[in-house]
This record gives structure tokens, C-alpha cells and sequence, in this order.
């Protein structure tokens, strides 16, 4: 089979499910605004939600994930994909599968775990496409041509090691007979945290920790800084899933816990983007600029930055009585998962697209466009949720203010949010067409060339 | 002696980053329900146990959604205790005995409708099917049907639940917080409910 069959089909396909959940997203914020819009049962608020997380997290991102790294991988070890075949059976089921858990969504079958809907059946599917990932990542490991393994390897080995134990214990341990009510949400928990901190993080930094030295043509920053943030975040970020339930019935001392290594996460996330501004800094200029690539890359760090700041301080005691089950921890973590991961994704399809080709990226410029109308809509989608969390926050703390009085003070909010979540998918129109060119499209110059052989 | 090189070695560095890994993973999943036993376990507490009615009302609840707006949890909080009270009554903290029967818990994440832990009792069953059928009517709680906070609710309808649903539903939501008993004047005598 071709060389980079499954990473060219995951990432088309992955861009696609992209399209489809920032859809739900903003049907989603349209129902904030006008509630009577699509009511019938399959596109109640609910299930347009679950089916905007799952889409972004499985179709969108996991998918895309997995795909770069099935290119990036083979680089770095200076060999091929351990198997070809493998990956491509792997990426039709997964696609399959993902289809299928949306019908499920959209009917209602689903399972009571945040991020987790996706019911049982389809949970076992995912598992095996999971393992017959692993076996291509540990494969590809073992038949390498280098000595050394790179960082962007040891962060995806912890992905794929750790994952398969979060996502077990969020879809299958919490589906058994005798974990209930508090018990069953603190596995919840520790799944949905570690679903962000130990499958998305570490991949997103894998890509990063490739892309970046390779599109400024810089080596790393500091060697041992990689390392510092590989090993303790590998320590630190499962312990912090009862965060999601500060103040509330569970153990007071595993609160406590939580809130601590909340706070040491402080730690891995500055090494990691030290790292990356140090390689930054000591890039050419010209080449910081050149395009959507670096671009993606810096903001994406700098979305990387602010979530993990917002994310131990939100967990202290005090701060988190106004912001959580506010909106704005709905902002923090679309400023984690769309802000920072997303924009390493899309720097990596970017990046592999015109290699995979074998021909530039179809439009530079409008990469550039698409960059900067994502990201001028991108900080206003965030900070307006803050700022609506806030005041919701506050609003609360007055038991004299209905709930509906605090709701009716964030009408602007929700309208502002829907506003620029078009702006967002406005952005994304233009991505996917950049993308589907530089695969499909016709190039001027090659029409120019084909007129002239004529 | 000659130190190992993590990063020359794939079975090491896989081992480690589990190891690593594992002491968090032990520690906040497996030992909490160890050491603190009301997590699984009521004790002396009188726990309600599901009648089959409640229980297809809890399938409904789960399957149509409720928990991503509404959570089920007054937390340790003076606002929460207060906001989520009755008749100048503060609400109790939820405690997690409270909880044991719940196949699926509904603590929630996020308060896009108000909180539904100790929302038993508080409305007539009567009110619940209205709300349900039409829910930006906010019924007698708010004498104008077309005042200011009919549109500030964003609660979809749901209207298209069969009556029997409705009905299974509300006979749910009104055992929730009940297994404090709370509602009582300063005589310790139980205060009026609707269904008294």
C-alpha cells in the first residue's frame, strides 16, 4: 500500500467531522439566544451539545492527531509506518464508528459521562481502533533507524499508554454495576480531566514539539527543559480530576490533593513553553512570519500559556465559588481544546498536506486570512464567556437575584458568543478549502503548464 | 555501575511514564472509595430507594439531557444553601451518602439552569408537566406570562415527551434531596409541602 495512505485519510476526514461540530457549536449558541430554534427531540440543546463535544473531540481533533502523527512518527524514527494496512483498516472502522456514535447521540443513547456519551458498544469499537493504533506507534518505535527517541516520541508512547487506562476507566469501569452516585463521578471526573490532559496535551505537544523546530529550522531550546516537562507532567496531571468538584460532596482531603497538583501543573507547562518561545526567539525572523504555519504555532502556544494559567487558579477555593458551573469554564476549555490544540492541528495539516502532495500549499495568503479572522474571533469568543462566568458568578452569590434575573443578565453575552463563533467558522470555510485544494484542486500554474504542453 | 538510558529504550521509557503515572491514578481512583466509605456506602443513613416509575424517570433524565444545564449538587457554600432553600429555609449541603443509589450520578458541571438537588417537593407535579410542555412560562411563581423573565429563560421545550414520560420524570425529580429531611419549622414539625 502507498506510503501515508491512513495519515492522508485521517486528516481529510478529520477536517471534514471538524466542519460538522463547529456546526452543532453554533447551533448550540443559536439556542442560547432563540431557544424555540430545531425543537423537535433529536436536536434538543442537549444532544446538539453532546454531539459538538464528541465530534471535536474524537471526529476533529483525535482523528487529526493521530493522523499527523502517523506522517511525523516515520520521520523522526527514519523508517515507515510499521503498517500501512493496519492504519488504514484502523481509520475506516474509527470513521465508521465515529457515525455511528452520532446517530446514537442524536437518539438519545447515550452514556451518563461527560465528553464519554458515546454508548458501550461504540466505546469497544473506539477501544480497538485505540489498539490497533498502539500497535503502529509501538511498531513504528521498535523497527526505527535512530538510537535516540525524540521528545514528539515520548510524549505520543505516554499518550497511547496513558490514554488506554483514562478511557477505560471513564467508559467501561464507570458502566459497572456497583460504582455509584460520588464514587462513579469521581471516576468520571478523573476521565474527563485526564481525556484533555493526557490525550490531548501530550499529543498536541508532540506535533508541537516537531513543527516547530522544523518549520523555523531551529533546533529545541533546551534539551533538558523537554525533559522536566515530559517527566512531571507525566506525574503531576492525573491526580487533578476532583477539581470538578470543589466545594462539593466529595472528600474534603481529595479536594485538597486536587488543588495542589492543580497548582504543580504550573511547572511541566512552563518548561514546555519556555521551550517553545526559546526556539522562537532564536529563529531567523523571516521565518517566524512566513505564512499560517508559524503563525498557528505561536498562538497556539499562547492559548497554551492562558489556559494553563486560568487552570490551577481556577482551582483554588475561593476563585472557583464564583467561575465554576459558569460559562466561564465552558471559555476555559474551548481555550484548550480549540485554542491551543486545535491551532497545533491545523499548523500540522498545513504543514503535511503539501508534502503528502508533493506540491505547496494552494494559497498562502489565504491561510494568512484564515489565521487572523480565526484568532481576532477566537480571544472576543473566550473572553466573552469569562466575562459572562463572572458575572453569572457573582450574580449567584445574591440570593435575592432569581436564577432567571442572573440568566438575563448574559442576553449580550450569548449573542456576542454566537457572533463570533461565526467569525470562527467563517475562518474555518476558508481553512477547508485551502486544505482540499492543496489534496484535490487544480493549481494555476498547473493549468498554465497543461495549456502550454497542449 | 552503568545508569540506564531512558531514551535510548522504548520498553523503558513506556514503563516509566505507566509507573509514573500509575501512583496518581491509584491514588485518586482506587483509594478514595477506600478510605472514605461514604462514597459507596450510607451507613446508618435511610437511603430512598428507586420505585420502577422513578426509574424510568431517571432513564429520561439521563437520555434526554438535563445534567448538562442543571447540576444536582448544593455545594459547601453559603450562596448555594441559600439560593437553593425554601421559605427562608437553607438548603443543606449535599453529602455524598446521598448519592449511593444513584446509578448515574447528575452532580453536573455546569448551571445553565438552576440546581436541581433539593428541587423535590418544592413545585406540584402539576407545575412540573406545565413547565415541561412550556417552559419560558414561568406559571405563578411570575404573574405575567409576558414579562421581562419569560424570555430570559433558554430552557427547551419538551413538549414532544409522551404524557406517561412526563409523568415518570416528575415522579423522579420530586424524590431529589429528600434523603435529608430539612423542611421543618423551628418545633421540628415537617413544613407544608405541595403534596401534603
Amino acid at each position: 500500500m502507498k506510503q501515508d495512505t491512513a495519515a492522508k485519510m485521517m486528516i481529510i476526514s478529520s477536517v471534514l467531522f471538524f466542519g460538522l461540530a463547529l456546526t452543532m457549536g453554533l447551533l448550540t449558541a443559536l439556542k442560547f439566544i432563540a431557544p424555540t430554534v430545531g425543537e423537535i427531540e433529536y436536536l434538543s440543546l442537549p444532544r446538539v451539545r453532546i454531539l459538538h463535544t464528541n465530534v471535536n473531540l474524537y471526529g476533529w481533533l483525535l482523528q487529526a492527531n493521530m493522523g499527523i502523527l502517523f506522517w511525523i512518527l516515520p520521520r523522526i524514527l527514519h523508517t515507515k509506518l510499521f503498517s500501512e494496512k493496519l492504519g488504514v483498516v484502523m481509520g475506516i472502522i474509527y470513521n465508521a464508528t465515529l457515525l455511528g456514535g452520532a446517530v446514537c447521540i442524536l437518539m438519545g443513547k447515550i452514556q451518563n459521562v461527560e465528553y464519554g456519551e458515546l454508548p458501550l458498544v461504540i466505546d469497544l469499537l473506539v477501544v480497538l481502533c485505540w489498539v490497533m493504533f498502539a500497535i503502529n506507534v509501538f511498531g513504528t518505535v521498535a523497527i526505527r533507524k535512530v538510537k535516540y527517541l525524540y521528545v514528539s516520541v515520548w510524549y505520543t508512547l505516554g499518550a497511547v499508554i496513558w490514554t488506554t487506562f483514562v478511557y477505560i476507566t471513564g467508559n467501561l469501569v464507570t458502566a459497572l454495576p456497583m460504582v455509584t452516585g460520588v464514587n462513579q463521578a469521581n471516576l468520571s471526573w478523573f476521565f474527563v480531566h485526564n481525556a484533555v490532559g493526557l490525550i490531548f496535551t501530550p499529543m498536541g505537544v508532540a506535533m508541537a514539539y516537531y513543527l516547530i523546530p522544523k518549520q523555523l529550522n531551529t533546533p529545541i531550546y533546551s534539551h533538558k527543559l523537554s525533559m522536566i516537562g515530559f517527566w512531571v507532567i507525566s506525574f503531576v496531571y492525573v491526580w487533578t480530576g476532583a477539581h470538578h468538584m470543589i466545594h462539593g460532596p466529595i472528600s474534603h482531603w481529595l479536594q485538597t490533593v486536587s488543588i495542589i497538583f492543580s497548582f504543580s501543573l504550573i511547572i511541566p507547562v512552563i518548561a514546555v513553553i519556555t521551550n517553545f518561545f526559546g526556539t522562537f526567539a532564536t529563529a531567523p525572523r523571516k521565518l517566524r512570519m512566513d505564512g499560517p504555519i508559524p503563525k498557528l504555532l505561536m498562538m497556539g502556544t499562547i492559548y497554551y500559556i492562558f489556559t494553563c494559567l486560568q487552570g490551577p487558579f481556577q482551582a483554588i477555593r475561593a476563585v472557583n465559588e464564583i467561575t465554576s458551573k459558569t460559562d466561564w469554564v465552558v471559555g476555559h476549555a474551548h481555550m484548550a481544546l480549540f485554542g491551543a490544540f486545535s491551532y497545533y492541528a491545523m499548523a500540522g495539516i498545513y504543514y503535511i498536506a503539501p508534502k503528502l502532495t508533493g506540491r505547496d500549499l494552494y494559497s498562502k495568503k489565504m491561510g494568512d486570512l484564515h489565521f487572523w479572522i480565526m484568532t481576532l474571533s477566537s480571544i472576543p469568543f473566550f473572553a466573552v464567556l469569562w466575562i459572562s462566568g463572572v458575572i453569572q458568578g457573582f450574580a449567584w452569590l445574591n440570593p435575592e437575584n432569581t436564577f432567571v434575573q442572573t440568566l438575563a443578565a448574559l442576553k449580550h453575552a450569548h449573542i456576542m458568543r454566537l457572533l463570533t463563533g461565526s467569525g470562527i467558522f467563517v475562518a474555518y470555510v476558508l481553512f477547508l478549502y485551502n486544505v482540499l485544494q492543496t489534496f484535490f484542486g487544480k493549481y494555476a500554474d498547473e493549468a498554465e503548464a497543461e495549456t502550454i504542453s497542449e | 555501575m552503568k545508569k540506564p538510558d531512558v531514551e535510548k529504550s522504548l520498553i523503558l521509557t513506556a514503563l516509566f511514564a505507566f509507573l509514573i503515572f500509575a501512583v496518581g491514578a491509584v491514588m485518586t481512583t482506587i483509594v478514595p472509595p477506600m478510605v472514605d466509605k461514604t462514597l459507596w456506602d450510607a451507613g446508618d443513613h435511610d437511603v430512598h430507594e428507586y420505585t420502577e416509575q422513578e426509574l424510568r424517570g431517571i432513564a429520561i433524565y439521563k437520555s434526554q439531557g438535563c445534567v448538562y444545564c442543571h447540576t444536582q449538587q448544593v455545594r459547601k457554600l453559603a450562596s448555594d444553601q441559600r439560593r437553593y432553600g425554601w421559605r427562608l429555609v437553607e438548603a443543606p449541603a449535599s453529602e455524598s451518602w446521598e448519592y449511593v443509589n444513584d446509578k448515574d450520578h447528575f452532580l453536573g458541571t455546569k448551571r445553565t439552569g438552576p440546581d436541581l438537588a433539593r428541587v423535590g417537593g418544592k413545585y406540584s407535579s402539576e407545575w412540573h408537566w406545565a413547565h415541561f410542555k412550556d417552559p419560558r412560562n414561568m406559571g405563578e411563581k411570575f404573574a405575567s406570562p409576558n414579562g421581562a423573565y419569560q424570555s430570559a429563560s433558554i430552557m427547551p421545550s419538551f413538549k414532544y415527551l409522551s404524557d406517561d414520560e412526563i409523568k415518570d420524570l416528575t415522579a423522579y425529580i420530586q424524590t431529589l434531596g429528600r434523603n435529608q429531611n430539612w423542611r421543618k419549622d423551628a418545633d421540628e414539625n415537617p413544613l407544608n409541602d405541595y403534596e401534603q
